[in-house]
């Protein structure tokens, strides 16, 4: 593999980078939105990397042909990208390239796997988690986000807008059924289930990367179900199990509900 | 370079480098915008043809796992090619003990000032082994590190509020597992084994090696990285979790599912806590276990490791330090769980 081809796979990484967190906010597909600062960073470095290198590639040639000609030719380049740091370094570097640009070409040809991100970022441009990730039946639980009577008391008039994670954990780890009559609206996505009676308004929650996603559901009965991956917001009422006894984490909590709204899809997919 | 200093004035006679350079230079930038074109019209033409969404999954799932290890591993590339170019050697062997087996718990407990995850901290410890750090107390190092940095620690801390002892366990078992391989491959390992990467200076500026350094280890260990990517996402979607529910129960052999569990997930180290909270069917020792062995061993990493180090050490490497992961994980559970 050589200098080239290597500084193009890091051009082409560095911009796809760029590409998912600058131009678009496609990033937040994968990762979670405070990520994005040292994403960009890291594309920076890449794409600066590639580019000094094809910089240097490009001059050789000329370097190497017309150096005692042109001197200042050979320089200008060096400066104005200003990457490659003083002129006179620029030049060492490049007449250096000839025989050292060997020993550091032995880069094995797994890396033109990393043009396969690249691809996948361009062409398949993958959304955020759906219905496919969610189609268990059986999703595991959350934590308990908050220690049993931590919950604050909600309003009774209003229905309060509620995150999956914390009606969930309302539903299973409240002592004092605080939901227990209290209107809420929930946003996810529609999930089908193998019962009739039912579908799953669902989010994902991830807590570094897509890679670590885990589904977080609730039931929605007596309402028209959406098709599959549909973006809604629920409103309805939690309906109490009939026992205390919390089932070990495979069935989601149940909404009794009164609207569902189509929306578009939010700005950051996972909770 | 002299005979080419030599060569250059000669017109006459170009150098027999000369022809090869400019054959190649003319043709980058036609290379440089087929490769564009060929993606903008593969974006119009196969972007609506790749919709099934069991592909789609599995292309976020890939694509994650790599943008969010890209800065981890780009950190730890910037640090080891910064050790190689800047740091003197000498350093080295002023910081750590002299005597190796006083090395290696030193280089040990080093781990816990790095704040990156394992894709930062394989880079490093090859850094480290080409200025002549003993690779045992370097393997030390690149075991520790993303299991007991200050990040790591306070992410931990967080996923498991009512359990403080997770903490304290996750810690010391890390380091001890850490500090076992270390010393029983500076007992039983062969130089032969490990493929350290030499990387002599170089005769220009520190800043051109820098580069070089780190253009190389960049390229290297990214497409290796690709490799766990690929494998690690298409295990997360083929594999349904329900799987684990019912060897939940099993004393030992959930121990042993978990730990295999984090080497398929390969999750980063700083998020596999959260994800250990969730399997709330399983003993504290088995989370344990997860949490040990994650940041250790997990698919992406044998392939940084086999791409770094060579084969004949990730299949002797690997399995240490799996098998002593799961021990230390069931005897410190025992103790403080």
């Amino acid at each position: 593999m050589n200098r080239m081809s290597q500084s193009l796979i890091l051009v082409l990484l560095g911009g796809a980078v760029l590409r998912v967190t600058v131009l678009s906010t496609t990033y937040v597909n994968y990762v979670k939105p405070g990520f994005r600062p040292y994403l960009i960073a890291a594309g920076v470095v890449i794409l600066v990397l590639g580019v000094v290198g094809l910089v240097q590639e490009w001059r050789q040639p000329h370097t190497t042909g017309k150096r005692l000609a042109h001197t200042g030719d050979a320089g200008g380049p060096a400066h104005t990208d200003g990457a490659a740091g003083p002129a006179s370094t620029g030049v060492a570097a490049g007449g250096r390239g000839h025989h050292h640009g060997h020993d550091h070409s032995q880069v094995s040809r797994a890396a033109w796997l990393l043009c396969l991100p690249v691809f996948a970022i361009f062409l398949i441009s993958p959304p955020p988690l759906g219905a496919f990730a969610a189609r268990s039946e059986e999703a595991p639980p959350p934590p308990p986000a908050l220690a049993a009577g931590a919950y604050a008391p909600l309003p009774a008039d209003k229905s309060t807008p509620m995150e999956l994670g914390e009606f969930i954990g309302r539903a299973w780890g409240d002592s004092r059924r605080s939901l227990a009559g209290k209107k809420v609206t929930l946003t996810g996505f529609v999930v089908r289930s193998s019962k009739k009676d039912r579908w799953y308004v669902t989010r994902m929650q991830m807590s570094c990367c897509a890679a670590d996603a885990i589904a977080l559901k609730v039931a929605v009965l007596d309402a028209e179900r959406p098709p599959d991956d549909t973006w809604v917001e629920v409103t309805g009422t939690w309906i109490a199990p009939k026992t205390d006894r919390i089932p070990n984490g495979t069935v989601p909590p149940e909404l009794t509900t009164t609207e569902v709204t189509e929306i578009p899809q939010p700005f950051e997919p996972y909770e | 370079m002299p005979d080419r200093a030599v060569a250059d004035p000669a017109v006459e006679i170009p150098p027999d480098a000369w022809g090869r350079r400019s054959a190649v230079a003319p043709v980058m930038p036609w290379v440089f915008g087929l490769v564009i074109l060929l993606l903008l019209v593969g974006r119009i033409v196969l972007t609506p043809v790749l919709t099934a969404p069991a592909l789609q999954t599995w292309a976020t799932v890939f694509v994650a796992i790599c943008v969010q290890a890209l800065p981890f591993l780009v950190f730890g590339v910037l640090l080891s090619a910064a050790i190689t170019a800047f740091v003197p050697p000498s350093f080295w062997t002023r910081a750590l003990p002299r005597h190796p087996y006083a090395a290696v718990p030193v280089a040990g407990a080093a781990g816990a000032v790095l704040p990156g995850c394992e894709c930062a901290s394989v880079p490093v410890a090859s850094g480290l082994m080409a200025r002549g750090v003993t690779p045992a107390a370097a393997l030390a190092f690149l075991l520790s590190s993303p299991a007991i940095n200050p990040v790591v620690v306070v992410a931990t801390a967080v996923a498991f509020p009512q359990q403080p002892l997770m903490v304290v366990s996750r810690f010391c078992a890390s380091l001890a597992v850490a500090v076992l391989v270390g010393w029983v491959w500076l007992r039983f390992g062969r130089s032969s084994w490990l493929r350290v990467p030499s990387r002599p200076p170089v005769s220009g500026s520190a800043w051109a090696d820098f580069r070089d350094a780190m253009r190389h280890d960049l390229l290297h260990a990214g497409g290796f990285l690709v490799v766990g990517g690929l494998t690690a996402a298409t295990l997360n979607v083929v594999v349904p979790r329900e799987w684990l529910g019912s060897v939940a129960g099993v004393p030992v052999l959930s121990v042993v599912v978990l730990g295999l569990l984090a080497v398929v997930l390969s999750i980063c180290s700083e998020a596999d806590a959260f994800v250990a909270a969730s399997l709330t069917s399983f003993s504290p020792t088995a989370k344990l276990a997860f949490l040990v062995v994650g940041p250790m061993v997990d698919l992406k990493l044998i392939a940084l490791q086999a791409g770094t180090f060579g084969r004949s050490f990730a299949i002797r490497f690997v399995p240490l330090t799996f098998l002593l992961g799961i021990a230390a994980s069931i005897v410190v559970g025992k103790v403080l769980l």
